[in-house]
């Protein structure tokens, strides 16, 4: 005989034992107790297999040196090791019609259909394909030895026979119980259950001291044996059909068919997973959760790995006997049986980040990279406050290549941009850019960026880089809307961008062969080659100092950094990063959105009425600001400076020991020696000085730095 | 793991033209171009030649250098799809879009069963690195 290791001691098996089997086959229950079915569906026989808890011994195959070990007493098993965690194949495979079940009804079913000519794919647990999920689309997840398969099928057919309903009494988590079916799966293989006692619905209660030694019958009764068959009937074995309630499942066999419910339980542990007893069921009731879902969600019984397979008859006839009205089944979740973290996980990726063009540049300058909105990108390159000081004082290169772009051309481009935009796009000269912001119906600000008119109907639009993603959908879901003739190309990946930024930043142009009347002044932008290579040259400014973003195709990208970065090498130049740039632009004001804003954000919220133009006669969100801006509003953004460090960003804004808001950006200038900071107020009145980290804050008008402009215009 | 060879990517030189669909459809492509028609009013035109669109004087046509693309065998395409496509994929020739191995990609899908597998060039490390 081959032996198995259970809890540290070895026993013996016989060819084609389960772990269950072998476990009883010493003597001992699989796990600690209860009643088991040996088919699956309770998780009464779950234990720690090789490492990986919570697997179902009856369904697991003995083979030599298996090591087992049972789920912890009173608590739940941890995770498996790292070990358990490797990668798990996964393969996608389409079906038209799956029959889940092999059995007599499942056989019926695929000859049916096959005969009808369709093409028809059954998968059974004793084939090694165990179901584990059905989902929307319609999928199925199938779990095999050798990995997890994704089927996406047209037609289900559900043929998964009944389960046997366990016993719910006190003493029903001693060991010795079994169904009538496992009793002869135990007895077909060659083990002898002693003196045995076979009950039904007289069953009033198990008696003994960790297994069952006597039984009590209802009438009083009681009887002693070694073992109890306890045969209460059958349930749909239904957990599959349950869990994508809009995916259409066609139900045969006993699956399908009407069972009685058991008697209400009155004593006893309902639900093995969770441990719950009737009386915890009680409890809720008597709290007033009288709905099946309601009492299942607020006592967690059949929330448990077998998702109500044990639990489901005994809580419905639970609910029918205290309500009177008999409760359909409720929803099942995936996974029908328990799987890994690494079977849960195979064949889903984390998002992709995307490499700008500049990424190799970045890492030979030993930045450190984060991410940030979907991309890649340097947060310094080893001393922010040195980035900081080369754009303030000398010139500094940004990669921007992130932000959102996008091309639109077209008879109506003009029409589409004053209904999109809440500042005036008419007006825009050829060669000129605009700031704007983006509404949405609500007048909640969604994003923000730049209209460059490069044509009577043609212009080119930015957007901020998180919000690139979704920019594209967003104007073409509007023009659509209107049925208006625009053509539309979104840019991003296809166009890199530099930002040329700091005092010195006009002669480092000049040095890369553009002369003082062919650079852009303050809102212009050109096509010009900058170094050799044509670019699109916007002159604006997030940084606060004169700033020029060079646009241009990708695969120049690497040529026009170096060319750049060589030229400025005399003047002292220095890339910068996010870590830098967040403080530049914080000390000029300027908001980033989704940080400095939230969801509900009004252009009057954020002190950015001046980009809103309500004397045009329609643009989205209008109509919401008009009916808004007459109402109070307690919230404004603003702007603080306080002294030492800088609080982290999040920190709590409180007025006379009252939360008021919440610190949105936060840097210790190295130009003022002090804190900077954009908060929020939401409570009247706005107080002048506020508490942040138990330190005192002053409000202070924004932008801090530079209040005329100047310095962009340099 | 795989059984054939990851794909092996390149960045593509072509054209994007977004236009009417009637005016696509009628475009005289340059000679030697691929054109893979992403939807019906955007075109990715493979090659060096500027193409025109003269059926839609509002057309955008630019540069396109943001993609970069693998020849796929059949073979290779039904490995890509087993492990790596969660979609039912169509049988070529035609387009498919969708994500791959959790990456945007395109599929330009020939009648023999092979592709034209196109990726963005700034998640093209992503998809080498998951089919890989």
């Amino acid at each position: 005989m081959s032996r198995v290791v259970y809890d540290g001691t070895p026993i013996e098996y016989e060819p084609g034992d389960s772990l269950a089997i072998a476990a009883l086959r010493a003597g001992q229950h699989p796990a600690r107790g209860g009643t088991l079915c040996l088919a699956g569906d309770c998780g009464n026989c779950s234990a720690i297999v090789d490492g990986t808890p919570w697997v179902r011994t009856c369904q697991t195959e003995a083979r030599p040196g298996a090591m087992v070990q049972r789920h912890p007493n009173g608590s739940h098993p941890s995770p498996g090791g790292p070990e358990h965690h490797t990668q798990v194949t996964v393969r996608h495979r389409s079906a038209d019609h799956v029959v889940i079940g092999n059995g007599d009804s499942g056989a019926a079913a695929a000859a049916a259909l096959r005969s009808e000519g369709h093409d028809v794919l059954v998968l059974d647990e004793a084939d090694g394909d165990e179901v584990v999920g059905v989902f929307d689309g319609p999928s199925i997840i199938v779990r095999r030895n050798d990995g997890i398969e994704h089927f996406h099928v047209h037609h289900i057919t559900l043929a998964t026979g009944a389960a046997e309903v366990h016993p719910v009494c006190p003493g029903n988590l001693l060991a010795g119980i079994f169904t009538p079916k496992a009793a002869a799966k135990v007895q077909a293989a060659g083990l002898d259950l002693g003196n045995v006692v076979t009950v039904g619905a007289e069953l009033k209660a198990f008696h003994g001291e960790g297994r069952v030694s006597e039984v009590e019958l209802v009438d009083g009764s009681r009887v002693s044996c070694d073992n109890v068959i306890v045969n209460l009937g059958s349930a749909p074995r239904d957990v599959l059909a349950r869990m994508a309630p809009l995916v259409p499942v066609q139900i045969v066999g006993p699956a399908a068919e009407a069972h009685a419910l058991p008697a209400a339980p009155q004593e006893g542990v309902l639900c093995p997973c969770g441990k719950i007893t009737v009386e915890d069921l009680d409890g809720v009731w008597n709290k007033g959760f009288h709905d099946l879902e309601l009492v299942k969600r607020s006592s967690l019984c059949g929330t448990g790995t077998c998702q109500g397979a044990v639990c489901m008859p005994h809580l419905r006839s639970f609910v029918a006997d205290r309500s009177g009205v008999e409760p359909k089944p409720f929803t099942a979740r995936p996974a029908a049986r328990q799987v890994s973290m690494a079977e849960a996980a195979a064949g889903y990726h984390i998002d992709t980040f995307r490499r700008t063009p500049l990424h190799g540049e970045h890492t030979k300058l030993g930045a450190t990279l984060d991410k940030f909105g979907g991309w890649f990108r340097p947060w310094n390159y080893g001393d922010a406050v040195s980035e900081y000081w080369a754009v303030r004082e000398g010139v500094s290169l940004g990669d921007v290549s992130t932000l959102g772009k996008m091309m639109v051309s077209g008879p109506d481009v003009v029409e589409a941009l004053e209904r999109l935009y809440p500042n005036h796009v008419h007006d825009i000269k050829v060669g000129r850019s605009r700031y704007v912001i983006n509404l949405n119906e609500r007048g909640h600000v969604l994003d923000d960026g730049m209209i460059c008119r490069e044509g009577d109907t043609r212009f080119l639009l930015t957007f901020t880089s998180g919000g690139a993603s979704t920019a594209e959908m967003w104007v073409r879901d509007w023009v659509e809307t209107w049925g208006l003739k625009v053509h539309v190309l979104d840019r991003t990946v296809s166009h890199g961008a530099i930002n040329v930024t700091g005092p010195l930043a006009g002669e480092l142009l000049r040095r890369a062969g553009v002369s003082d009347d062919d650079r852009p002044k303050f809102l212009q932008h050109r096509h010009i080659d900058v170094a050799g290579i044509p670019c699109h040259v916007m002159r604006l400014s997030f940084t606060g100092e004169a700033s020029f973003e060079l646009h241009h195709q990708i695969d120049q990208s690497v040529e026009l950094w170096q060319a750049l970065m060589e030229l400025g090498a005399p003047l002292g130049i220095k890339p910068h990063g996010l870590q830098a740039l967040f403080g530049l632009r914080l000390e000029k004001g300027h908001v980033i959105v989704g940080q400095d804003t939230e969801l509900d954000s009004t252009p009057r919220r954020i002190n950015m009425d001046w980009a809103v133009k309500l004397e045009k006669d329609a643009f989205v969100g209008r109509d919401a600001l008009i009916r808004t801006a007459s109402l109070p509003d307690e919230r404004r953004l603003f702007g603080f400076t306080m002294d030492g460090p800088a609080p982290l960003e999040g920190s709590v804004i409180r007025v006379n020991g009252d939360v008021v808001g919440h610190v949105t950006s936060s840097w210790d200038s190295p130009m003022y020696g002090h804190a900077v900071l954009m908060g929020w107020q939401k409570r009247l009145p706005h107080a002048d000085v506020v508490e942040i980290d138990g330190r005192e804050a002053r409000v202070s008008a924004v932008p801090f730095y530079d209040k005329e402009g100047a310095r962009a215009r340099m | 793991m795989p059984a054939c060879e990851p794909p092996r990517f390149e960045g593509l030189v072509g054209w994007r033209i977004i236009a009417d669909p009637s005016a696509l459809d009628a475009a005289p492509w340059p000679a030697g171009s691929h054109v893979v028609r992403i939807s019906p009013d955007d075109a990715f035109v493979i090659g060096a030649a500027e193409p025109g669109v003269p059926g839609d004087e509002h057309a955008i046509v630019t540069p396109e250098l943001g993609f970069a693309g693998a020849a796929v065998s059949a073979e290779q395409v039904a490995d890509i799809a087993l492990h790596h496509i969660e979609w039912q994929m169509p049988t070529g020739p035609c387009v498919a879009q969708g994500q791959i191995a959790g990456v945007p990609s395109k599929l330009v899908l020939h009648a023999d069963g092979s592709a034209l597998l196109l990726v963005a060039c700034a998640a093209r490390h992503e998809l080498e690195d998951r089919l890989g």
